[in-house]
């Protein structure tokens, strides 16, 4: 059963005191605004996954999320069309995750320093485009997109979700890549004697992190309809959150998409009840703290409970 | 001095580690004021004696008895306080502190104040007496290894040092520094002090040790005085005489065309001018002792760590080959000697890891793996090799030493190797799976497969190879006829006779 059989439960057990709780949680208006709500969120959870498992981290998710937005605004508000503005924002993506990729993979820096540093740059680099102020300037197609239902209940945010999860799923379990991330993962030192191509992986895993991260910042900015220098702040800490509660190790190598996506619900789920039962965000806050500690404790309990099992039944 | 005394006995020492018998019922005794040396093949069991002499290790059964007190060294200050220091290949210095405050570190009765200008006086004087020259106030940094040794030997002699071990401190000085060390290390012993000297130099044990003791498979052989040994009885001891019994009949194999050839191939400061060819269904050895750079070879071949100058041709093609990926596209498969660390993937499944080296050919639409083919692929080295496993999704990291080398083995032959570098392929596997995997290098071999074997074990060198390539300290010796030779010949090259 392992440990997504355990969220798994926990999950079940959410959903079943939520609904008794409020009658409104079940419903799909309440379902998909929960969603839409964290959309931005889950969609980097979902790299975030292949870098953890790479055994490395990417810290300046956030900060790219809030430079993406930021240069939106600046260019739109400069005049720029706002689809084109959109294609430079994800090239700004890929651009700022082959940085960070050139310093851990040429360089050698570890990622905690390189991202690091980037969550600093990047956050920077927005202010640095549009200051203090709040734009305002997007057209209303584009606020549009964040909000209206356009396929069944569900925005294109989710629908975006949707399809990078089947993506994410099939090319982390079924593929080639999918395996080279978890040798790596586990020992990049077999992965290299293997013939492996270590860095190629981390470049592009690096590189896909700042276009989705990007790509996040771009949806944030309309479901919002303006952007300011200060969006996603402190973001990554609940996007790390919900990978490691999902039973990826932070080590690398082991743990699993399913668990994320289970790791996921749960923390949208609570966040949710706990909204509905009119608890407020400082404590709701704290709560997913406590979660992080827990989740980072996993694999120790893990190998506790397996010592103590190991003890009773050693032959 | 008082001469003659034993300072340092060992009684019936015994350790074991997992499957090996590192040492078993070993007894040696240093006197004072002589140099002890202490040779053997790898893993004779010399570093785990000197382990266990500065209480890095423990040892199972025996004892240690300083000057006729049993005494229990159970960490690296207990032995420094009994007076038992030792110096190493490679200094232990703290390259910002200076020559005196290095020469100090561990004085634990200096008050709460430092007394500078009286640590200055007395690491001058130490030095002086040794005869060794040194500015006290230079940074340990810019020394060259030579001084850092005679830091480390005054620092031994500024703790009262009783026995010292010097453990292959030769293997990185040129001979004018080995004649220093030598002066100094004769100087203490004319003061009492107990020196055991290793060296796999035998020219070097002759020239300065009274006393030589051999050590083979963890078991002492002899101890004479230097007068009674001969260089041939010595080597003769090292390598034993009943090894012979063990497996011969040498079957030379059908020699092929030749489909690799390499030349000059360098890499400073670890190993250079390396030179030989490679033919179809050939295995050639490589022999050496530890630190004669023989893997870094295979590695720089295998490009995972490139050589910078040289040629590697193969198959008419000649390239430097600069990654893992050219040296597989060039049909070279290299098969580690840490299977744990670089060998195999533990935690994943052993179809997994016989497809890891050659994943390519087993993706189909969209890069998925189909893994149908996969465990076909893995079935069939299963019955080939005889992998014992209930299952082929069982992690490979829960099989025996054996297995998992049947692993790797299956990992790289899938790769189809035309050459295939076999780094200690022997190592940590029980003497039943051992013959099983010589019959299996045989076998390749027969296939047409040119087959490097690196190994430390000497018999196995010389019951598998057909030509016997000999290293030692990054230079190639010589290479000699698998049929003609025998394990004094390749010993001798070995230590540089």
């Amino acid at each position: 059963m392992g440990w997504e059989g355990f969220l798994l439960v926990v999950l079940l057990l959410i959903i079943c005191v939520n609904s008794f709780n409020s009658l409104a949680f079940l419903t799909v208006e309440n379902q998909v605004n929960l969603f839409v709500l964290s959309v931005e969120k889950i969609i980097i959870a979902l790299i975030m996954t292949f870098i953890i498992l790479n055994a490395e981290i990417d810290l300046s998710v956030a900060s790219m999320m809030g430079l993406a937005a930021c240069a939106l605004g600046w260019m739109v508000e400069s005049g720029t069309s706002t689809s084109t503005a959109i294609g430079l924002c994800l090239i700004i993506g890929l651009v700022g995750g082959a940085f960070n990729a050139y310093w851990i993979t040429i360089v050698k820096l570890p990622s905690l320093v390189v991202t690091l540093a980037m969550l600093i740059g990047f956050r920077g680099l927005g202010r640095v485009l549009i200051e203090d102020r709040s734009i305002r300037v997007f057209p209303p197609w584009f606020e549009n997109l964040g909000q209206q239902p356009i396929l069944g209940p569900l925005p294109l945010s989710i629908l975006i979700f949707l399809v990078l999860l089947v993506i994410a799923v099939v090319i982390l379990q079924y593929t080639g890549f999918g395996r080279y991330v978890y040798v790596i993962g586990i020992s990049q030192e077999v992965a290299t004697y293997s013939g492996v191509r270590v860095a190629r992986v981390k470049t592009i895993l690096f590189m896909v992190s700042g276009l989705i991260s990007a790509l996040a910042g771009i949806l944030f900015s309309a479901r919002l309809g303006s952007v300011r220098g200060d969006m996603g702040l402190g973001f990554e800490l609940d996007i790390i959150t919900m990978v490691l509660l999902g039973g990826v190790s932070i080590f690398g190598g082991a743990g699993s998409i399913y668990g994320v996506i289970l790791s996921i619900l749960i923390v949208l789920y609570l966040r949710n009840g706990m909204s509905l039962s009119n608890v407020t965000g400082h404590i709701q806050t704290g709560v997913i703290g406590v979660i992080l500690i827990l989740s980072a404790m996993i694999p120790n309990i893990k190998s506790w409970l397996e010592s103590i099992f190991d003890k009773k039944y050693a032959p | 001095m008082d001469s003659g005394s034993a300072v340092l006995d060992v009684q019936n020492l015994s350790k074991r580690f997992d499957m090996t018998q590192a040492l078993e019922d070993v007894s040696v005794d240093l006197k004072a004021g002589e140099i002890h040396a202490l040779v053997g093949e790898n893993g004779a069991g010399k570093s785990t004696l000197i382990k266990i002499l500065t209480g890095i290790q423990q040892a199972d059964q025996g004892e240690v008895l300083l000057q006729g007190k049993p005494v229990k060294i159970s960490n690296a200050q207990e032995a420094q306080s009994y007076g038992i220091a030792a110096i190493f290949q490679e200094p232990m210095v703290f390259p910002d502190l200076d020559v005196a405050e290095n020469i100090f570190i561990s004085h634990r009765d200096r008050g709460f104040f430092v007394r500078w200008k009286k640590i200055y006086q007395d690491a001058e004087t130490i030095l002086e007496d040794l005869g060794i020259q040194l500015d006290v106030r230079s940074p340990a940094s810019g020394l060259t290894l030579a001084a850092q040794q005679a830091v480390e030997i005054a620092k031994a002699i500024s703790l009262n040092v009783k026995v010292l071990i010097m453990d292959e401190p030769t293997a990185s000085l040129s001979s004018h520094e080995v004649s220093q060390l030598f002066s100094v290390a004769r100087r203490l012993r004319d003061e009492g002090v107990a020196v055991l000297f290793i060296s796999h130099r035998l020219e070097e044990v002759f020239e300065i040790a009274d006393r030589i003791t051999v050590f083979r498979d963890g078991h002492k052989i002899s101890t004479n005085p230097v007068s009674e040994v001969t260089r041939e009885s010595l080597i003769q001891e090292m390598v034993g005489r009943e090894v012979s019994k063990f497996y011969k009949s040498h079957e030379k194999t059908v020699q092929g065309r030749r489909i690799g050839s390499i030349k000059n191939l360098t890499k400073q400061p670890i190993f250079s001018e390396i030179n030989f060819d490679l033919h179809e269904g050939e295995i050639l050895g490589f022999a050496g002792l530890v630190g004669s750079r023989r893997t870094d070879v295979g590695l720089a071949i295998f490009g995972v760590t490139p050589a910078d100058s040289g040629s590697i041709e193969i198959e008419g093609k000649t390239e430097l080959i600069h990654s893992p990926q050219e040296a597989q596209k060039l049909g070279i498969a290299y098969m580690t000697e840490d299977r744990r660390k670089l060998g195999l993937a533990m935690p994943m499944s052993i179809t997994e890891n016989i497809t890891l080296a050659s994943l390519k050919k087993y993706l189909g639409l969209l890069g998925i793996v189909e893994s149908s083919r996969e465990e076909q692929t893995a079935g069939e080295f299963k019955e080939r090799l005889d992998i014992k496993t209930p299952s082929l999704t069982h992690e490979v990291g829960k099989l025996s030493g054996g297995n998992q080398q049947k692993v790797m083995f299956s990992k790289w032959l899938n790769t189809q190797p035309k050459i295939f570098i076999l780094d200690e392929p022997t190592r940590g596997i029980d003497v039943g799976a051992k013959a099983e995997v010589h019959q299996m290098i045989r076998e390749l071999a027969k296939q047409g497969i040119a087959i490097l074997c690196i190994s430390s074990d000497l018999p196995e060198v010389l019951v598998l190879s057909d030509r016997i390539l000999v290293m030692r300290e990054g230079r190639q010796m010589g290479i000699l006829e698998g049929a003609s030779a025998n394990q004094e010949s390749v010993m001798a090259l070995a230590m540089g006779q």
